[in-house]
């Protein structure tokens, strides 16, 4: 029996991020679009708000980015569900699909500056910058 | 408009209740009221405007009889009011006008609330009823800006005659005429045409035109840029056939043979490794995007906690579910087929756990979660390695391709370096055609990266030109609304000025006519202009303007002579109440002013002085009077009685 609640199904930015979203993703060349789609770009920013410890709420014109069903079972759910936990520290919120968005949405929402900051306007190749984040990360 | 009665009760000097009644005959249409100055004439005259208009002191207290003030005891209720009856359109009409106070001890009496205005009318039928908005109603009998041109200060009207008073006479003419609905259409109809002008403003910003020729312009650069990638395709293609062809007699010269077979080998290793190399970054692309579970680790760490700690504390029966429970307190009995009671020690234990236990929902959501998470560390690290393998694999690969990249450099050097001249041509002429298929790669590469933001400005442009289609539809359905509210408003102007013209016009000839019998020196006084200007002026014998020279008696028939010619050309019913029309006339103007006068007029109302009316101008109002009264004053009250003259 599904007892999740969920009024919206839609994963929302901040208009002002859109742009850092379509670079991106948008090209054929790995090493200057190291994303595929903008899901990946998303989960990428909101583990990376949550990371530095920043959310910030979507206060300007949102824009709808994919929906619900393109997160993946097996590691995105998960993922999804782990950030509003580790955020509220209440297992009820497992059942509050629009509170798990919220919190992914405004993780995502303060992570992707730091992504912009790190990917792009850093000297290198975005792909390779990106690599460099995760070891930094390690190393960390 | 024809006035009945009028009833003053507590009014100024008039103390008590006092009637009087107009005349409504239609021959003897002159009601005269006699009185010595300061009797209550201008009382008289004032309580008719303050009960139709509320016109009056604004100090309403001073409309209260001081008599009956005087006379009040102190907390007595003291009432002042004026009623007029009067017939309009058939129907009649009672209004009344009240004050009410009470007297204080130090003797005033203040008024208790503002003045209160009712209005009953009595249909043809007989019946009688309360009129809801009577101050509407009785603008729309007789306007307030319009009555000052029917009941009005004898002493006053001269205005209309004075030479800068242009704007009064238009404005009279405006209002008694009521050019207003008119104007008020033409203005309405302005204001709307306007304010679709003002929006069409706000979406008409001339777009789609520009937008179209944006996406033609793109799409003619898409299509330029396609072919020439076709076109660069070919030339990719022609200098390969070419380095082919080089690279085929190369292998069948004795002396290049050896070289050229060289680099066949090391081109094939160096396709394989680029290929290798390519999938490499491909794959380290997958790992890196997934990379945000290596980021999140801490938050993996710290929601686990959370959940296990829930399992720990036994909040989490997992073995145990809610549903399994509820079934054996439904069946009452044990697992082991044993009956157990309420309130005995199964029954308080399976109550605890049903009270500790979670829905079934969440309570798989919380293990599904746990279990899906306890992985991510272990991925983790996995993607790490991964990473990091590939990573040292791609250095590997960077050191392998540059290694064959050079070893080829060095195969093309000898090749050019040979001493027969057609090996080294020919390696030159090699050498030549990779060049420019790296340059055509180059500019390739060059138009795929503005085909793709081509693509992009397209997808923009064409949504921009779908709302700008949409706003262009808005924008024509616009433009006729406005145009036609424009036509309409331009229209009604024409009607208004022609109406204007036309009974400027008939205004004009009819106070010429007035005037011409009011006016005792009638062989001086050629004309009467009323220009577009709406300038009132006189043209003297000599055809000159007179109006500056016009006596104070002659700019009182001027002015009266264009208000009732103003009254016969509107056609409106309503009575002409003069307060001392004479005073400043001479015999003459009087004599002929009551010999014509009532002709001019449904109804007329004289307040005037025995001096004002006597001789020639009394005979001449005779035959008109149907009701005549004398205001007596008291000398030992100081109110006055109204009392009927008998003829």
């Amino acid at each position: 029996m599904n007892e999740t609640i969920a009024s919206r199904d839609t994963v929302v930015i901040d208009e002002g991020v859109h742009d850092v979203y379509r670079i991106l993703t948008e090209g054929g060349d790995a090493l200057s679009v190291p994303f595929r789609t903008m899901k990946d770009v998303f989960m990428f920013a909101a583990a990376l708000g949550y990371e530095r410890g920043e959310h910030r709420p979507l206060t300007g014109k949102r824009l709808t980015i994919f929906r619900w069903a393109q997160f993946t079972p097996q590691t995105d759910i998960p993922l999804l569900k782990c950030l509003a936990i580790a955020r509220i520290g209440d297992i009820s919120v497992l059942l509050k699909q629009d509170d798990l968005l919220t919190t992914a949405e405004e993780y995502a929402n303060a992570g992707i500056h730091e992504l912009r900051r790190s990917l792009l306007t850093e000297s290198g190749q975005p792909l390779w910058n990106l690599v460099a984040l995760l070891v930094s990360q390690d190393n960390g | 408009m024809k006035l009945d009665r009028i009833t003053l009760e507590n009014f100024r000097q008039y103390h008590g209740k006092q009637r009087l009644t107009f005349s409504k005959d239609s021959k003897r249409n002159a009601t005269v009221i006699h009185g010595v100055n300061g009797a209550g004439k201008t009382s008289l005259f004032l309580a008719i405007n303050w009960c139709l208009y509320g016109e009056g002191p604004s100090n309403t207290g001073e409309l209260m009889s001081k008599e009956a003030v005087s006379g009040a005891r102190e907390g007595e209720t003291i009432s002042t009011s004026v009623e007029l009856a009067f017939i309009h359109d058939g129907e009649r009409y009672l209004v009344s006008r009240r004050l009410v106070g009470v007297k204080q001890l130090d003797g005033s009496v203040p008024v208790a609330n503002l003045d209160d205005f009712t209005m009953m009318r009595t249909k043809r039928d007989g019946q009688a009823e309360r009129v809801n908005n009577p101050i509407g109603r009785m603008n729309s009998i007789l306007p307030s800006n319009v009555r000052t041109y029917f009941i009005f200060d004898g002493e006053k009207i001269d205005d209309f005659a004075r030479p800068e008073e242009n704007e009064q006479v238009r404005y009279a003419i405006y209002n008694v005429l009521k050019l207003e609905v008119l104007e008020r259409g033409r203005n309405h109809l302005q204001a709307v045409a306007n304010e679709y002008r003002k929006e069409l403003k706000n979406i008409s910003r001339g777009e789609l035109h520009e937008l179209v020729e944006q996406e033609e312009k793109a799409l003619d650069e898409k299509q330029k840029a396609i072919l020439r990638k076709d076109q660069l395709e070919r030339e990719i293609e022609s200098a390969r056939r070419k380095i082919s062809d080089i690279d085929g007699r190369l292998r069948e010269m004795q002396s290049a043979s050896g070289l050229a077979h060289q680099r066949d080998i090391l081109d094939g290793e160096l396709t394989k490794r680029q290929s290798e190399s390519d999938q490499l970054v491909s794959n380290i692309r997958d790992l890196a995007t997934n990379g945000f579970i290596v980021i999140a680790q801490s938050a993996v760490e710290k929601a686990l906690s959370v959940l296990d700690g829930k399992r720990e504390r036994g909040e989490i029966p997992s073995s145990i579910r809610q549903q399994f429970i509820q079934d054996l307190l439904e069946r009452m009995q044990c697992i082991c087929g044993r009956a157990f009671d309420v309130g005995g020690e199964e029954h308080r234990r399976l109550m605890a756990l049903m009270d500790s236990s979670l829905p079934g929902s969440l309570e798989d959501n919380v293990l599904d979660t746990a279990a899906a998470l306890r992985p991510f560390s272990e991925r983790a690290q996995s993607l790490k390695d991964t990473l990091d393998r590939s990573m040292q694999r791609r250095a590997e690969l960077f050191d392998i391709i540059r290694g064959l990249e050079e070893q080829l450099d060095d195969v093309s050097r000898q090749l050019k370096g040979s001493p027969q001249e057609e090996i080294s041509r020919l390696e030159k002429q090699r050498e030549d055609f990779r060049a420019d298929i790296e340059s055509y790669k180059l500019e390739q590469g060059s138009l795929e990266t503005r085909l793709e933001s081509l693509a992009l400005e397209l997808a923009a442009l064409k949504k921009k030109i779908d709302a700008a289609k949409k706003d262009q539809t808005k924008e024509d359905v616009l433009t006729r609304k406005m145009s036609l509210a424009q036509r309409s408003a331009d229209a009604i102007d024409q009607m208004y000025q022609t109406f204007a013209d036309e009974m400027r016009e008939r205004i004009e000839a009819k106070t010429k006519e007035v005037f011409k019998l009011l006016i005792w020196k009638d062989s001086h006084f050629q004309d009467i202009k009323l220009g577009p200007d709406y300038k009132l002026d006189v043209i003297d014998r000599y055809g000159l303007s007179a109006r500056p020279d016009l006596s104070a008696g002659e700019r009182q028939v001027l002015s009266l002579s264009f208000i009732t010619a103003m009254s016969r050309v509107s056609e409106e019913e309503a009575p002409l109440v003069m307060d001392t029309p004479f005073g400043r006339l001479s015999s003459q103007h009087r004599n002929n002013i009551t010999e014509h006068i009532p002709e001019l007029a449904d109804q007329l109302v004289l307040f005037v002085t025995d001096e004002e009316l006597r001789d020639q101008a009394r005979a001449n109002l005779e035959p008109r009077i149907g009701a005549e009264y004398r205001l007596e004053f008291n000398r030992a009250t100081s109110c006055t009685e109204i009392v009927e003259v008998n003829s």
